[in-house]
């Protein structure tokens, strides 16, 4: 029988391995591409861990800024990703609202028929997708490809939502109805701020879906109108002539917006994520 | 009764929208798509016949498509299992309250949340030999002769796209598990100490039970996404090297936009929603199980 003492110190020791083998795991790679894009590439060919700090530059940014297309295809993800979040949370919204709060006829038909997307395999909805898309004449549009991304986004999105107001009290919005709210202004005033942080998490989804996404762009878009950061991330990572300076700071460049809203919402993530799982 | 009845019809006006887009963009597709396996559709032809099963029967006798369907079998399996596991110790890590820990569980999830892409093209670098990371790290540790690129073997090429499956997601895992965790009634916990249970024996029947819908909820999930994953093997090895990373979503996309073969590409993702709608069944079973 072990005494309490010595049961402690298995704890925090094997706490602290399973912590440090994690970081070297999941954080090390991170850091070593964002000090693999400073070093300059003869650092990076020479096989050595460390590097001069003299020797640290700028210049595989200035390159990948200022003389590639780089800009051009950041400004397209940007403006793709944000669409798509709008949409999505327009849609899921109002449809999670819808399914958590009124009687409707059939609902876990449609929740389960939500749900039951998820098996739906991309790749044989996007053959039909693709004709759908050509037909209306939105190949290589911005248009195009937000469609296509939303039905990615979509339906998780409503289910954690819908598990997310699940959660919520109803209390206040019957108050507000009885005091003479319509639904819109129930929803304005009450529902978005109280449910901030599940829809900031949706939102959050919903763009990094986009910002990630690489089969519906690799098929809907076709030209630079419409590519994004992933086809171009993708045609540099496999170029003949490997300037890894140039690759890995366009592989930070592609990551630091993900990151960074991920900072924002990373108290709310998890709980966000999860809630179509958890019923309180 | 007249505001049981409006009150129905808002409800279905707010998710109306919602049916619309998925109706035209993921129902119909999917029935589409099913019906497009029954020609011989071409995306550079005019003209599409019907053929039957003629697609279905090519499948029997194509070896690419077996070899994908096995790799994708074993892939899905291997990803769910590792990611659960250690998804579950990573877990049981994080919930310790000790100096540091709430800062890494701050930033664990970080892999989770750049692009595919980005990840794939990161250990495409790291996995470069000499000057790799891991190559670099493996000769610091005196194995310089496992020296090799991790993607270009063909016996590595498919554990090495396990692993990254595994870098993304099991930091999901272990933060959604600490969650679920957490909600567990702390006096459970001091009723058990009192009683005199080890921490197996804790963990067995209280934690591990506790966290049972979170778990069947993430791995049904990733079994579904992990199996129509696409992007991690086409974008790391397009299916290479010879075939030795094919899995079905990759063969799908290879028949529809590289040989234009689209009525037999979507034989093949067909099948991949047949076995996806067995798999599902089962976990409504278990699903409905666990309410009661």
């Amino acid at each position: 029988m072990l005494t309490k003492k010595t049961r402690n110190i298995i704890r925090i020791s094997s706490t602290y391995l399973i912590v440090v083998i994690a970081f070297i795991f999941f954080i090390s790679p991170m850091l070593w591409i964002i000090y693999s894009s400073v070093r300059g590439t003869e650092a990076i060919f020479s096989g050595k861990l460390t590097t001069p700090l003299k020797n640290f530059t700028l210049e595989s940014y200035k390159t990948i800024l200022m003389v590639t297309d780089f800009p051009q295809y950041f400004v397209n993800s940007f403006r793709i990703a944000l669409l798509v979040t709008i949409l999505t949370l327009f849609f899921s919204i109002f449809g999670a609202y819808g399914l958590s709060r009124f009687r409707v006829r059939g609902k876990n038909v449609y929740i389960m028929g939500i749900f039951s997307t998820q098996m739906f395999p991309v790749i044989l909805i996007i053959i039909p997708i693709y004709n759908i898309i050509f037909g209306l004449g939105l190949l290589d549009k911005t248009v195009g490809v937000v469609l296509g991304q939303i039905i990615l986004a979509l339906p998780f999105s409503l289910w954690m939502l819908k598990g997310y107001f699940d959660n919520l009290p109803v209390d206040i919005e019957d108050s507000a109805r009885i005091d003479g709210c319509n639904l819109f202004q129930t929803i304005y005033k009450i529902l978005l701020p109280i449910s901030a942080p599940g829809i900031l998490v949706v939102a959050f989804f919903s763009f990094v879906v986009s910002w990630g996404d690489y089969l519906i762009v690799s098929i809907i878009a076709q030209s630079q109108r419409t590519a994004t950061l992933p086809l171009v991330l993708q045609r540099l990572g496999s170029a003949l002539t490997m300037r890894w300076d140039q690759v890995a700071a366009a592989t930070v460049l592609t990551i630091v917006p993900t990151i960074i809203l991920f900072s924002f919402v990373q108290k709310w993530l998890v709980e966000g994520l999860t809630a179509g799982a958890v019923k309180a | 009764m007249k505001l049981i009845i409006k009150r129905k019809n808002v409800g279905f006006t707010l998710i109306l929208p919602t049916l619309i887009i998925m109706a035209l963009f993921t129902v119909f597709p999917l029935f589409e798509g099913i019906r497009i396996s029954f020609t011989d559709k071409h995306l550079l032809k005019e003209i599409i016949n019907f053929v039957g099963l003629k697609n279905y029967k090519g499948l029997l006798s194509d070896e690419v498509f077996w070899i994908s369907l096995y790799h994708s079998l074993i892939l899905t399996t291997a990803v769910v299992v590792f990611q659960l596991v250690f998804g579950l110790i990573l877990a049981l890590a994080l919930k310790q309250e000790l100096p540091g820990i709430k800062f890494f569980r701050s930033i664990v999830m970080a892999s989770w949340v750049i692009p595919v892409v980005a990840t794939v093209v990161m250990f495409q670098f790291m996995a470069q030999p000499d000057y790799g990371y891991i190559n670099i790290f493996f000769r610091l540790i005196g194995l310089k002769k496992l020296n090799t690129y991790w993607f270009g073997n063909k016996h590595i090429a498919l554990p090495f796209i396990i692993l990254l499956h595994l870098w993304r997601n099991i930091p999901f895992y272990a933060v959604a598990f600490l969650a679920a965790m957490q909600a567990i009634p702390k006096s459970y916990y001091e009723a058990a100490e009192i009683d005199g249970a080890g921490p197996w024996k804790i963990f067995f029947n209280i934690t591990l039970p506790g966290i049972r819908s979170m778990v069947i909820v993430m791995v049904t999930i990733h079994v579904l996404w992990t199996f129509n994953n696409f992007d991690f093997v086409f974008l790391a090895t397009g299916g290479g090297p010879v075939n030795a990373t094919d899995i079905l979503p990759v063969y799908v996309y290879r028949q529809c936009w590289r040989s234009y073969t689209m009525g037999y590409g979507a034989s093949i993702g067909t099948i991949m929603l047949i076995i996806l709608m067995m798999y599902f069944m089962v976990y409504i079973r278990i699903y409905e199980k666990s309410e009661r």
